[in-house]
This record gives structure tokens, sequence and C-alpha cells, in this order.
């Protein structure tokens, strides 16, 4: 178990600025969930951490110690590839027992180790097949189980779950969550997918452009971002954002007025989660329905408005597409930003908090 | 009269055959057309090259698809009169019409064959600018220079050769054959001759290892002024003042150094159509205006004496030299015995001059290869019951054919046989021609014994001589077992090297960040693309032990020159070298091509998972690479199993054949030691055998490999 801390990172490939000074603490134990639209930098974050790439400046510290200059072979990480890098001259088997051979572990603990993850894994009857005669998700599962038997100080997974199927991603998040909980060591987890950030994450990292935008538990990412940002990327569908400007009493935006809260002034960014809205007939925004996502009994309408796209819930009623029709906010729902996007001057009260 | 009303009755052609090239050729053309203009009868002119017009002769004459006509050496005529397509010349021909060494060569048991044309022999040639008198003595040649620089001699010829040292053996009073015409080697004369010529070699007045082309250097480079070599040479002096003499005389015998005479002489074949004509055209040839066209214009030394009163002839110093030197000159005997005489002399000479033997062993040396390469014909056996197995053989395979498709017809089984065997027609007719003919004619040859175009049945007697090592001990490099252990250890090394070579080569061009990557890439590929003799050629010239690249670099760093060809283990270290040289590139295009399909997050994973970077080598690379390399090794192993060039042009086989790989001894069974095509194809066929069983083995490390 140990912890992570990362100072002033910076990493530049050519003229690509591509992670602009990141400061990080990871505390041992912690599931460090990492965040951020493709290309943001988190691959590239990951293998610095591992060694396998060179920061242009800052310190990385594992476990206490300065590893600028360690090899990743004596930093104890164990990471999950995005890519999965199986040995493909290898079987499931022996790409799981690489590591432990390579480190003079005696046989019979390999082979119990490597049992137990094939069980976790649900690998057992492919041991002995080689990579090439194995599906996206099994290669996955075979790339999670040679780092999962070597049980290093500090786990890295770059998206391991992305190419699985739903039903075995939510048994797979499951297991990762009792592993994490059985070991107790730092984990450092790369994902697109929200759930998994959500259901995984002690923390949330989310980046944007090399900069990290903000840290901290999942549900106060959610109800208190710290830019706009960050509360479009948490969320589905995401936020909506409309431009306004505060006029007495009021926000005063393209074909809509709201009643003004907290002590802004001036030109502002208001922020509305869809969940919060609901499809009426009458209420301040109005516009046509383009589109409809249905999930059952209720659902998302998005809508044409004057003052951009707008997503909004709905129960039971039905939305057309072409119709025209109105969205009502479930009470103090307004999260404020400047006009910018780069900074949340207001957050609503979180329900149930 | 008679003559041309033939010519006008039948409008004859004559056909001559030849081998010239430039000015001869010309020459032979123009007196070819002066022969039309005189009688009416048209010629037809074919130049063979000279290497292939024996075979071509005694092919097609039998065949009556040869010419009327041909020229050639007379050192072959013992063999083409045994092959009947050499007429006798009758009484056409006028011994006193020409010198008297060019007719006696044409002499067969009394009887006269073809019209002698030129001759050739050996002189001594001086530089005329050094204000020296030519010697008459070998004592004057060895004192000619009073001083010398380093890097300078008194005399330079191919003494490796014995066609040069023949003088000096007869000088020293030397004989080649004993009274039962059998060839002799260890004698007195023998190693007193080559006691001299190691001694001139001993004390620098003439440099060691003498090609050709180095006679020319140190001639045109006035580091020799003496050279001993023939008339061909004078197109090679570059505007040197030059004169020519005959051989000196052995100070110790009082014996003239006596050349051999090469006599070319224009022959008229036995299956002539024609053989008033032809006999009349070929002593045209020989006589008169035409000897003047081929003096003046070929440049070639006439054997028809009338020529040296010819005004033009006359005034021409080279070809007036010659006649003086061609008095002293016997004509090389055109005895079978001859030919046998040649590779036991040679190996007698190279391992005097080369250091490796005492002059008086080498007679011994010599005796000794003599009786190895002349084995006694095998008992010749029927082959009847051969033809009879062969049958039965057939027969059996063949009923059993029929069985196993018992109650139906071919075409039943086979129902779309017809247009299949269409399709696969083209491929096989090609693999027929060249693959199952040749094979199967390989095989047939091993079976029979060869002498003098005589094939007689042996059975497997070859291979039983082969295979009990008939005539030497196993150790001994003529030995099939010795050449066997030879040719694997040649195998082995080089692969092992073209493989570590090249794939060092290839990681190292790898790294992306390497400058001028590709500059390199291109460079190293390079000696792959040059035709591998021309690197033979180079590198044997950088392996001589006085002017090599390779001696003086090693001078430099203070080591002694090594003599590389004298010890087996240098010279077989030479073709090795010369052969890595060669062989690296390939390994490499592999290596680079299969490393570079081998993604990189492989070696993150393994560096993750905490190997070192040789654990990635061993663990990682090496297998990924298997299956390119596999294949590569293979062939590699094959090509070089059987590479020819290298061991032919760089060590030659030297010292004494013990370099020789499998190829290169069959080759020498075949054409440098008697023709024993038997012998040879008796070879090649246990060459098949080994590399077929590798073709197995190797059949089971690639199924491996796949499975
Ligand atoms: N070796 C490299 N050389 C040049 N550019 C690189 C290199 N590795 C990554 N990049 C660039 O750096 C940026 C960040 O890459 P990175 O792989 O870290 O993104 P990511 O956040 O992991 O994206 P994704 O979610 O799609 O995996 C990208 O624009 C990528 O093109
Ligand atoms: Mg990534």
């Amino acid at each position: 178990m140990s912890d992570v801390r990362l100072v002033g990172i910076k990493k530049s490939f050519g003229e690509n600025v591509i992670v602009r000074g990141v400061d990080l603490d990871v505390t041992p134990g912690e599931f460090l969930v990492m965040v951020g639209p493709s290309g943001c930098g988190k691959t590239t974050l990951l293998r610095i951490i591992a060694g396998l790439e060179q920061a242009d400046s800052g310190d990385i510290v594992i476990g206490g110690k300065n590893m600028n200059e360690v090899p990743p072979r004596e930093r104890d990480v164990g990471m999950v590839f995005q890519s999965y890098a199986l040995y493909p001259h290898m079987t499931v088997k022996e790409n799981m027992a690489f590591g432990l051979e390579l480190r003079k572990v005696p046989r019979p603990e390999i082979e119990s180790r490597v049992a137990e993850a094939a069980r976790m894994l649900e690998l057992g009857p492919l041991l002995d097949r080689k990579p090439k005669a194995l599906s996206g998700g099994q290669r996955q599962r075979v790339a999670m189980g040679r780092v999962i038997v070597r049980r290093p100080q500090l786990f890295l997974f770059d998206e391991p779950l992305s190419n699985l199927d739903t039903a075995l991603r939510v048994q797979m998040r499951g297991e990762l969550a009792r592993l994490h909980r059985a070991l107790g060591v730092t984990m450092i987890y790369v994902t697109h997918d929200q759930v998994e950030a959500m259901t995984l994450a002690t923390r949330v990292a989310v980046f944007n452009k090399g900069v990290l935008q903000q840290l901290g538990a999942p549900l106060e990412l959610y109800n208190r971002p710290t830019n706009a940002f960050v509360a479009q990327f948490l969320g589905s569908p995401s936020m909506n954002l409309i431009d306004a400007k505060r006029d007495g009493a009021k926000f005063v935006g393209a074909g809509f007025t709201l009643p003004a809260v907290g002590d802004t002034s001036g030109e502002v960014k208001l922020g509305l989660r869809p969940q919060d809205l609901r499809v009426a007939s009458e209420g301040p925004l109005r516009g046509e329905v383009e589109a409809v996502e249905r999930l059952g009994f209720d659902g998302y309408a998005f809508l044409k408005t004057a003052a951009g796209s707008i997503a909004a819930r709905f129960e039971g009623a039905d939305v057309q597409v072409g119709q025209n029709v109105a969205v009502q906010p479930m009470g103090d729902v307004l999260h404020i930003f400047s006009a910018d996007g780069a900074k949340a001057l207001r957050h609503p009260e979180a329900r149930g908090a | 009269m008679f003559i041309s009303h033939l010519a006008f009755a039948d409008a004859p052609v004559l056909k001559l055959w030849h081998g010239y090239r430039g000015g001869e050729e010309q020459a032979i053309e123009q007196a070819a057309k002066q022969f039309t203009a005189l009688t009416g009868t048209q010629v037809e002119l074919l130049a063979v090259p000279y290497d292939a017009l024996s075979s071509k002769l005694t092919s097609a004459i039998p065949h009556d698809a040869g010419p009327d006509v041909f020229i050639f050496a007379h050192e072959r005529l013992r063999q083409f009169h045994r092959m009947k397509i050499v007429a006798p010349s009758g009484n056409g021909l006028d011994r006193s019409k020409y010198l008297k060494p060019s007719v006696d060569a044409l002499e067969l048991d009394g009887v006269l064959y073809g019209y002698p044309l030129s001759i050739k022999c050996l002189a001594l040639f001086m530089r005329g600018d050094r204000g020296l008198t030519a010697p008459t003595t070998t004592a004057e040649l060895e004192n000619a220079l009073t001083e010398r620089r380093q890097n300078q001699f008194t005399l330079a010829y191919e003494a490796g050769d014995f066609y040069f040292h023949a003088p000096i053996l007869f000088g020293f009073g030397g004989v080649l054959f004993d009274e039962k015409g059998r060839a002799q080697f260890d004698t007195p004369a023998m190693t007193k001759s080559l006691n001299w010529v190691k001694s001139l070699q001993d004390r620098k007045l003439m440099p060691q290892e003498v090609s050709g082309a180095l006679v020319k250097t140190l001639f045109n480079e006035n580091r020799a002024p003496f050279v001993i070599t023939g008339p061909w040479f004078t197109g090679e002096i570059d505007g040197v003042p030059y004169s020519i003499h005959p051989l000196p005389t052995v100070s110790e015998t009082g014996l003239p150094m006596a050349p051999f005479l090469g006599v070319e002489a224009a022959f008229v074949s036995s299956r002539t159509q024609q053989p008033e004509l032809a006999q009349a055209f070929a002593k045209f040839l020989s006589l008169g205006d035409a000897t003047i066209i081929r003096v003046t214009l070929g440049r070639q030394i006439p054997a028809e004496l009338a020529a040296y009163d010819n005004e033009a002839v006359a005034k021409d110093p080279m070809i007036s030299a010659f006649r003086t030197v061609a008095e002293r000159a016997t004509p090389t005997p055109n005895t079978l015995e001859m030919a046998r005489v040649w590779e036991p002399m040679k190996l007698a000479l190279r391992a005097v001059l080369q250091g490796g033997v005492s002059p008086a062993d080498a007679g011994q040396l010599a005796e000794r290869r003599y009786r190895a390469l002349n084995r006694e014909a095998p008992p010749t056996t029927t082959p009847v019951p051969w033809i009879i197995g062969l049958s039965i053989g057939l027969v059996t395979f063949g009923g059993w054919q029929l069985r196993q498709g018992k109650g139906k017809t071919f075409a039943k089984r086979y129902p779309e046989a017809g247009r299949g065997l269409l399709y696969v027609a083209p491929a096989a007719t090609g693999l027929f021609v060249l693959v199952i003919i040749p094979f199967v004619i390989g095989l047939s040859l091993s079976l029979f014994h060869h002498d003098a175009g005589e094939y007689t049945f042996v059975g497997f007697a070859n291979f039983a001589d082969i295979l009990t090592s008939k005539g030497y001990r196993i150790t001994e490099p003529l030995s099939f077992y010795f050449t066997l252990v030879v040719t694997l250890a040649w195998t082995l090394a080089n692969v092992v090297l073209h493989v570590s070579i090249g794939l060092f080569l290839a990681i190292l061009l790898k790294d992306p960040l390497l400058k001028l990557r590709g500059v390199y890439r291109v460079l190293l590929i390079v000696p792959w693309a040059v035709p591998n003799y021309i690197t033979a050629l180079m590198w044997k010239g950088m392996f001589h032990q006085q002017f090599g690249a390779i001696n003086a670099i090693l001078g430099h760093l203070g080591i002694e020159p090594v003599s590389w060809f004298t010890q087996w283990s240098t010279s077989f270290a030479a073709n090795v070298i010369t052969n890595t040289w060669l062989g690296f590139p390939f390994m490499m295009v592999v290596s680079l091509g299969a490393l570079q399909s081998i993604p990189t997050d492989l070696y993150e994973a393994a560096e993750v998972d905490g190997a070192s970077k040789w654990t990635q080598f061993r663990r990682i690379t090496l297998p990924l690479l298997k299956p390119a390399l596999l294949p590569a090794v293979i062939l590699g192993s094959v090509w070089t199993f059987n590479m020819f060039n290298i061991i032919y042009l760089v060590s030659g086989g030297e010292p004494g054949g013990g370099t020789d790989i499998l190829v290169s001894e069959a080759f020498r069974w075949a054409f440098q030691r008697n023709e024993q095509y038997g012998f040879a194809a008796a070879y090649s066929v246990l060459i098949f055998f080994v590399l077929f069983a590798w073709s197995q083995v190797t059949k089971r490390l690639s199924g491996e490999e796949s499975a």
C-alpha cells in the first residue's frame, strides 16, 4: 500500500503540450478514477506514473520515494494497458505467470495465484489458449489477470473494462471493488464510463486538456462542480448551460426569464441538470422537440429553444418529435457559473444531503 | 580445278568453329574471305567461347551437327582422336614448312592431324628502361639487380601454376614421365627445382602468391623488371619499353629452361561431307597470306617458317623474339597422362611456396595425390540385374496402383483429370525439364565410371569408394567424411555469424532515435547487392599475404602478417569472413522486418512486469522473431551448404583441399580430376541425401512452430 504524489508534472510531445502541470495526491489505499475527454492525457499521465514515459518536469513520489529516475520494473506497479499488450507467443497461463516467474516466486505459489485470478476473471477454460484465439473482452480480462496475480503496491488501470459486454462489466466492476477492498492497495483507474467512475471511486479526478479540473468524491463533483466543464462532463445527459444576464430579480436570456437566486450580477452561465427539469405545457423555457430518448416509462426530450439546446426529463407524458413544449425546473436547481464557465458561483442545496 | 568444280556443283559451304575474339577473330574472318574469293567456297564462321568450345565440339561432331574445320589447341588432340572427331591431314601437310615443334605437337602414333597455325609459349620479358642486360643464366638473373627497395622484386611469375614451373623442372633435368609413360613426381630434379623457386621467394627476389594480375601490376609499376609470361602479355603492358628473351639456362645443370609449347591448329572434322575441301581450307589457313593476316592483324606467333621472312613480320620485335624462344620449347604432351599431372603438381607447388611442406617432401605429396585422383576404374558390372530390378519395381508399383482403384476406371476415379492436367501442364513441364530430367540423369550417372569419353557401368562402386574412403585416410582432405565435417562446420559457423550479426545490426537500426538510419540501412545492404563472386575476389585480394589490406592493417597494429591460405584455420576463417560479409545483410533485413512487427507495448508490459532488457530480448524478442527467422535460417543453411563461389574463389580449397566443401569437391572430381563424372555425380547424390535429411529435420522444426 503506498501513496502517490505528483508534483507539477509537465509533459509535451514535440510542440504539443499534453500534460500541463498536474499536482495530485493519492492517499494510500485509495481508488482514484481519472476521467476526461479522449486525448486529454490520461494515458500519458498513467504512463508517467508507471515510468514508461519520462516527465519533462515535476516529481513522481510513490510510497514516499522519489521515482523520477527509477525504471518501471523497480517501481512495483502493475499496469493494465489500453491495448492489452498480451504476449502473443505465450498462453493465457504463461502470460499471467510471466511477472511472477521473473520475480522468482515459487512454482506452487504461481499456480495457485493464477488459478485464483482465473476463477475471478472466469478465464478457467481459456488458460491454455494463445491471445490470438481470444475475443476482445477475454483479452482484456487476461490483461487484468496478469496484473492481479502480481499483487503490486500500485495498480494502474487504463480503461480495463471498455470491451466487455454490460453484464460482464457489471460483474467485473463488483470484482474490482471486492479486490480493492481485499487487497487494500492503491489503484488509479482511467475510464470513460461514468457509472464506473461513480461506483468504484473513492475520489474522481477530472482532466481537460492536460489540466486537472477538479478532484473529489463522486457526489461532490456531481453536486458541486467547480466549473462548467466538470458540470457538463459528469452526469448524463449532460447539464444544460444557457447564457443569461442578471436583471434585478431575474435572469434574462434569449427568449426566457427565470427568477434570480444568489448574489451574482452581470453576465453568467446558468446550469440546469436535465434530471431537474420536467417537460410541461407551461414553463419558463419553450421549444420544439428534436429528439426523444425513451428509457421506458420515463425519458429525456431534447428541445431546440431560442437559448440553445435543452434536455429535460419527462415521465409518462406522450412526447413526440416536432411537438412544441415547455420545461419546468423542479425547485431550486440552478447552478450559476461565470460567463466564461471557468468558475462556479453558486450551487443549489444538495438534495438528500 | 577439281576443287572449284566441286565447289560449283554443290554450291558448297564450309563451317569453321573457333574460340577467337578481337583481332584474332577479325584475322580469321579475313582469311576465310580470301579463301572464298579464291575458290568460290563460302565459309560460315562460328565463334564459340573458348571454355565451351571443346565440349561443344565433342558433342556436336558425332551427331553430324559440327563444323568441317575447327581451331583448337593441340593438348586436346588425344581426346579428340579417341572420340574419333578429327581426321588425319595425310600428305597434305608439308612438315618442312613449319616450325619443327609445332608439327611434332600434332603427331599421334606417327600420324599427323591438323595444320599448325600459331604457337604460344613462355618467355622472359624485360623492362627496357632499367639499363639491364638480358640474363642468360639463373645466376645472372638472381644478381641482375644490385639494390632493391622494399616491395620491389627481380622476377615475377605465377609460380603456383605448373605451366610456369615446368620449364624450371626441365631446366633442372626433370622428366615428367617414366619409361612406362606414367607421371612421376618424387624425383631429385623436382626437389632441386622447388628448392630454387623457394629460395627466390625466401630471398625476396620474387613476391609471394603471384597471380596474373599481380604480374601485370608489378611489371607496369616498375617493381619487377623481369617477368615470365606469354605472348598474351604484350596487350597488358602500359606503353613501357620492353624486350622478349628466351628463358635463362639453369646455372647448376647448364640446361636451358624449356617452356611448354602450345600449338593452335586447324583440324578437319572426321565427319565432314567435303573432306578434300575441308583439308584444303585448313591448309590454306596455315600458310601464306592467311598466316600474314593472322600475324599482322591477330598478333599471333606463326607456326609457318616462311612468315618470319616476311618484311612486316620481321620488323615486329615480339614475333621474331618468340621464334627464338620457341626453338627451346617442347610441345605440351598431348597424352592423357599429361592431364593427370596438373593438379598434383599444383598441390606440391603451393604447399612448398606457402611454406607448409619442404621441397624434399613435396614430390611425395604430389605422388599421393596423383594416386588418389587417378582411381583405378572400378570393375565393370552388368546393368542387367539393375534393369530387371527396376522393371520389377515399376511393374509392382503399377499393379499396386491398379489394385487400389479396383473396379473403377481412371476416368471414374478422377472425373476432372483432363482439365486438371491441362492446368498443371505448364508447371509440370517446367519441373520435368528443369528438375526431374537432370536429377534422373545425375542419379544414373552416379552408377557409371567415366574415362576419356567412355562410360562403363559400375553399379554402386562409386558410392562404395566414397563411403569407404578408398585410397586415402578418413582424416585426409580428399575423404568424404573430412569434407562433410568441414562442410557442416562451415555451414554452422556461417549461419551463427549471419544471424547474430544480422540481428545485432537490426536491433541497432530499429532505434528510431538513430540519426541517418536510412543511410546505414542502405549501406549495410550493399554487400548483398554486389554479385558474390566480385565480393569474393575482393576479399581474396584483401587476404593476400604481402599486398592485402588485412595484413597491412595487422602490420600497422604491430601484428606479424598472416599467410592466410597456408593453414587450415586461417584459410577456413578467410572463407567464413567473406561469406559472413555476404550473408549478414539478408538476416539483417529479415530481422529488421520481424522486429518492426513486434508492438512496442509488449516491451512496456514486460518492463512493468519486471523484465530486464536482456530478459525482454530472450523472452519477448527471440520467441517473436522465431517464426520469421526460422525459414530464413533454413534457407541460409542450404545456401551456405552449397556456397560454391566463395570456397572456389577465396581459399580455392587451400591448403591442399582442406577447406573444400562437398560441392566444390564434387566440382573438382568432375572438372579438374580426369573428368570423373560418375564419381562426381555420386558426390552430388550424397549431397542430395544430406540436404534431404536436413529438410526433414527442418520440416519438423517449422511444423512445431506453426502448431
Ligand atoms: N508518443 C506520443 N507521441 C506524440 N504524441 C502522443 C504520444 N502519445 C500520446 N500523444 C498525444 O498525446 C495526447 C494525449 O494522449 P493520451 O493517450 O494520453 O490520451 P487519453 O487521455 O488516454 O485518450 P483516450 O481516452 O482516447 O485514451 C493525444 O493527443 C496523443 O495524440
Ligand atoms: Mg488513453
